[in-house]
This record gives C-alpha cells, sequence and structure tokens, in this order.
C-alpha cells in the first residue's frame, strides 16, 4: 500500500518495522487499549471459568428464588434459584466460542469472494458481488432461526450459521479494498512479470487489504455475539451450555425480570462489555493502520 | 428513468429467486427426512402419503424445486401446524403491524437521527460530537432485548405510563382507539429507534464532514450567505442524498429487531409470530415469514432507490 511507503519514509526512528510502528500508534489510541484490555479480561475469565466459579447443576434451589444481590450470589439468583453469576461467567466461552468460530467461517467465504470479485471482471466476479448484495438486503436473522431450527442447536451448528450469514460484510470491504489496489503499479509489474492470478491475488493483494478486514473481523465477532444472544433469547440456544442470552429468555419467559432486576441486568452488562471491547479495538486497529487518523 | 426503474426491478426479482432457493436448500439439504419438516408430525400416514405426493416429494430436487416455485408463485405458503390455516393468511393479518412498527420507526430515526449527524458533523471534534459518538456506540452495543426489557420495566411496571404489551386494548374503538394503539407503539418504536439511529447519525456525520469541505460551500460562505443556511439548506441537502440508501440497507437489518422487540412487547406482528413458531417447531410458518418479510424488504428497497435516483440526476445517466 502506498501508505506504508509514506510510513518508511517519514519514519524518524530508523530501524523500526512496520510491526513496531503499528503497535506504538495502536497503544497511542485510548480506546483500542481499553477494548484490548477489556477482550483480554474475557478471554482469562473464558480459560479460568473453572478456578473462579462452579458451573450450576441441578434442578436449583427452591429455598432461593430470586434472591437479590448478596455475598453469596454476587448477581444475584434466577427464578430457579440458581446462580446467575455463575451462569454469566461461564456463558462467556460460550460466547467467545461462536465469535471465532463464526469469524473464521466468514472469512474462509468472504476473502475468496471479496476477492474475487474485485479483482477479477468477469461473470464469477459478478455473481459474487451479487450475492454479496443480496445477502446484505436480505432479512439475515429470519434466515438464521430457519435454519438453526432445522440444523439443531448444538454450539457448533449456532456459530455456523451465523457465520454463514456474516460473510457479506466482510466480502464488501475485502472487494472495495482490492479495487483500490487493483490498477496499482505493482499488481501491473507482477502481471507484466509472468505472475499467475492466484500468485497475484495471494501475494500481492491479500497482504495489501489485510488491514480493513482485520478491522471488520473484530466488527464481526461483536455481531456474532449479539446474534448469538439474539437466537439463545429466541429459544434457539443449545440447551447444554450457559449463553447470556439465554439467561434472558429465561428472565423474559418466567416474567421474572419486572420484579428482579438483577436477572436481566448482569447478562446485559456481559454482552455490552463484549460487544464494546471488541468494537473498541477494531477503532484501535483502524486509526492505527490509518496514517491521516494517527496521532504521532 | 424506465429503464432504470425495470432493471431495478428485475434486481428486486433475482434477489427474490436467491432467497427462494436459499430456503428450498436449508429446508431440503438437511439431515433428516425434509417431510418430517415441513409437514404435520400428528398426520396419519395415509394422508401423510397423500401430501408427499400432492407436494412432489417424492420426485427429484430439480422438479421439486420447480414446483415449488411454482407452488409459491400461486402464493400458496402451505399451512401452518398450530393454525390449521394457510399460512398466507396468518402472516397476511400479522403483516400490517410489522410495518406500522418499522415505518414508525424509520420516520421517527431519520426524524431525530439526520439532524443529530448534521450537528456532529458540522462541531466536528468538539465536545458535543464527542457526546453524540458515545451515544450511537452505545446503539450499536446493546442487547436489544435488554433495552426492551428496561424501558418495560420503568415506562410500563415502575412508572405505568405505557401498556406493558400487545398493540391494542380489545373492545376499545373510535379515536380511543387510535390513542391506545399508539400508547402501545411508544416503546416498541422507542427500542428501535435507539438501536438503529446510530446508522443515520454516523453516515449523515460522514457525509456532512466531506460536504462541508467542497468548493460551493466555501463560495456560497464568502457571498455572505448566513452560516445557518450555508449548513441547513446548502450541505444537507447534498449530504442527505446518499443517507438515503442508508434507509433502504437499514430495513433488512431492521427486521432482526423488530422480531426480538416484537418477542419482547408481545406485539402481534410477524416477529412475535416467528418467536412463537420457533417454540411449537412450526416450519412452514418460519418459511413463509421470512419469505413475505423478505419480499417488502426488497419492495421497499427498490422504492428508496428510485427516491435515490429522483433525487440525484447522476444516477439517471449512468
Amino acid at each position: 500500500m502506498e501508505t506504508d511507503k509514506h510510513k518508511n519514509e517519514n519514519k524518524n526512528r530508523e530501524h523500526e518495522t512496520l510491526l513496531q510502528v503499528f503497535i506504538r500508534s495502536f497503544f497511542r489510541n485510548k480506546l483500542g487499549v481499553i477494548g484490548l484490555i477489556g477482550v483480554i479480561i474475557i478471554i482469562l475469565v473464558a480459560l479460568l471459568a473453572p478456578y473462579i466459579v462452579e458451573p450450576v447443576s441441578g434442578y436449583g434451589d427452591f429455598e432461593n428464588i430470586l434472591n437479590p444481590p448478596s455475598q453469596a450470589h454476587p448477581f444475584g439468583t434466577d427464578d430457579m434459584g440458581l446462580d446467575i453469576f455463575s451462569q454469566v461467567i461461564w456463558g462467556t466461552r460460550t460466547s467467545l466460542q461462536v465469535g471465532f468460530l463464526t469469524v473464521l467461517i466468514a472469512l474462509v467465504i468472504g476473502v475468496p469472494i471479496g476477492l474475487i470479485s474485485g479483482y477479477f471482471d468477469n461473470f464469477l466476479a459478478t455473481i459474487g458481488m451479487g450475492l454479496t448484495d443480496v445477502f446484505l438486503t436480505l432479512p439475515v436473522l429470519p434466515l438464521m432461526i430457519i435454519m438453526a431450527a432445522v440444523i439443531g442447536s448444538d454450539i457448533k451448528n449456532i456459530a455456523l450459521v451465523i457465520g454463514l450469514f456474516s460473510w457479506p460484510k466482510l466480502a464488501r470491504i475485502t472487494r472495495a479494498s482490492t479495487l483500490s489496489v487493483r490498477n496499482m503499479e505493482y499488481i501491473t509489474a507482477a502481471e507484466g512479470l509472468g505472475a499467475s492470478n492466484f500468485k497475484i491475488l495471494y501475494k500481492h493483494v491479500l497482504p495489501n487489504v489485510s488491514a480493513p478486514i482485520l478491522v471488520n473481523m473484530t466488527i464481526i465477532i461483536a455481531t456474532a455475539i449479539l446474534s448469538e444472544a439474539g437466537l439463545s433469547f429466541l429459544g434457539l440456544g443449545d440447551p447444554l451450555t450457559w449463553s447470556w442470552g439465554k439467561i434472558l429468555e429465561n428472565a423474559h419467559q418466567s416474567g421474572a425480570f419486572l420484579s428482579a432486576w438483577w436477572y436481566s441486568l448482569f447478562p446485559s452488562l456481559a454482552i455490552m462489555f463484549f460487544v464494546v471491547s471488541f468494537n473498541f479495538i477494531g477503532m484501535g486497529i483502524r486509526e492505527a493502520l490509518n496514517p491521516k487518523l494517527r496521532q504521532r | 428513468m424506465t429503464n432504470y426503474i425495470i432493471k431495478r426491478i428485475i434486481r428486486g426479482i433475482i434477489t427474490l429467486l436467491i432467497a427462494v432457493s436459499v430456503t428450498f436448500l436449508i429446508l431440503r439439504f438437511m439431515p433428516g427426512d425434509p417431510t418430517t419438516i415441513m409437514l404435520d408430525p400428528r398426520m396419519n400416514e395415509a394422508a401423510r402419503a397423500r401430501l408427499l405426493k400432492e407436494f412432489g416429494l417424492d420426485k427429484s430436487l430439480i422438479v421439486q424445486y420447480f414446483l415449488y416455485i411454482r407452488q409459491l408463485l400461486k402464493g400458496d405458503l402451505g399451512y401452518s401446524f398450530i393454525y390449521r390455516t394457510p399460512v398466507t393468511q396468518v402472516i397476511l393479518s400479522r403483516l400490517p403491524w410489522t410495518l406500522l412498527l418499522m415505518g414508525l420507526t424509520q420516520v421517527v430515526t431519520m426524524l431525530i437521527g439526520i439532524p443529530l449527524g448534521v450537528i456532529a458533523g458540522y462541531r466536528k471534534g468538539t465536545l458535543l460530537d464527542h457526546l453524540i459518538n458515545a451515544f450511537t456506540i452505545f446503539g450499536i452495543s446493546v442487547f436489544i432485548p435488554w433495552l426492551g426489557i428496561t424501558l418495560l420495566y420503568f415506562f410500563g411496571y415502575r412508572i405505568p405510563i405505557f401498556p406493558i404489551g400487545g398493540a391494542y386494548t380489545p373492545g376499545v374503538e373510535g379515536i380511543t382507539y387510535l390513542k391506545d394503539v399508539f400508547m402501545h407503539l411508544v416503546l416498541p418504536v422507542l427500542t428501535l429507534t435507539l438501536i438503529y439511529l446510530a446508522n443515520y447519525v454516523l453516515y449523515m456525520r460522514a457525509s456532512m464532514v466531506d460536504v462541508l469541505s467542497e468548493d460551493y460551500i466555501r463560495t456560497a460562505r464568502s457571498k455572505g450567505v448566513t452560516e445557518n443556511t450555508v449548513v441547513w439548506k446548502h450541505a444537507v441537502r447534498n449530504a442527505l442524498i446518499p443517507t438515503v440508501t442508508m434507509a433502504g440497507l437499514l430495513l433488512g437489518r431492521m427486521v432482526s429487531g423488530a422480531v426480538l422487540t416484537e418477542t419482547i412487547f408481545s406485539f402481534p406482528g410477524v416477529g412475535r409470530m416467528i418467536y412463537e413458531a420457533v417454540g411449537q417447531q412450526d416450519f412452514p410458518v418460519l418459511q413463509g415469514a421470512f419469505l413475505i418479510l423478505a419480499i417488502s424488504v426488497i419492495a421497499m428497497n427498490i422504492l428508496t432507490d428510485l427516491i435515490y435516483a429522483y433525487l440525484d440526476p447522476r444516477v439517471q445517466l449512468n
């Protein structure tokens, strides 16, 4: 990318690699750092869940139904007397799993479609672009609901369903970036030297469109969590795992959310914390990669 | 212009065809017999065999696909397991509520979002701009059911200004009926507005920043046109054009919000129906709801594109 060249020329600090420049500018951005800390906390909570709190099990504790937050139950208990804190902590694992699986699927489908429809000017490119547009206009939640209802609510299936409908955003951004490098001299030079299309796409185009892809990956993870919570809330979650959406579904279905504020508040805060963290990281990366926005 | 309209409608039909094909694929290529999914499990064997033949499920996939399309063209979406009536009929009776909810939300988000975006763009970098930005980040990060539940808790339960669910009180008629429906709509519309406001604000803000740096704005200023006229007349007019496309894109996404919001507020639209159908495993209804919502979104998208073409003469030249 041209901006990379600029970076090299303007560089006062010699012997500094591009990665170091990127890391330095990323850490100057407050939002990005806050997001990074948030994501690290989420990953730690997911990994250390067994050491933080025991998973809820059994049919509940009918002595302690809908108890407000206390020392024994920091987030209170639900309408079955189960500890909400434990459900929220263990729900982190579900969300993280769904987020990463989704973004993986979206990458595998979206990036090739974006590259092809941005680089070539043929039938295949038109189809790729058309499909992207179609899936951007269609209401995807009802589609996800049908598919989740058909294939069953295993957590991997949920991630598959969300991933299958999350790629269009990635495809569009990849296509736009590919279009902007498509006619640059180094691509023409590679073509002139007889490099194969695949090699050009893989070695020359992909590295230069990876920045916007990276930014969008974080946004896709954030959106995937909202989708997973939404599906769980509608009763399509995996019945065998803890999920923030499911806690809210229970709160809503039992009607207990009206009398017990803690029932819906804590899982929702967890969702918001997750989504905001990933969105902030995305903003941080975007600013660190964009020399116009970067604070020097 | 006629050419453009025809082209746009053809694209809409292709989009719809893809939507239909995707549902066909989902329903036929999934593990398990499609008949178990599309037919009522409580049906006896003889009736089942008859229906299988009627739907052509004993034929090859390609034939099935065309039969499926023919069936849809006739407006036949099958029978609902729960309601025991044609799906088309059930959904069409619910659709006006969803369209009302989404239409109102669209209008309110535009009326609030566009001016906010203009102000944020004009006062770029000020405290006001940052506040508006923080608010929009909240909008894209919040989980819709929680926002609904919270509003319901405060304004329906704690301070009972608004009804806690439904779309109307049975038995109310005349002017009171209109007022009653309005009161029922306030919280659902507010929920969706808070969520989707961000889209207009961010889009309008970016668009304003672009437009304000253009030459004709400087010319207007140096001519001595008042700042208010420059911003609200010269700049906003051009900045609005790309925002119209936002309205179209937002519709598809707003359906997701409508499903969740209607579920929370027991609003009798298609979204709430989808939620109920999930619980009952009523696949004909799920499929029908998706297709009819898709048709609505596609139709409204064509409409916004036509408005866009009307506003921006450059589109017609291409």
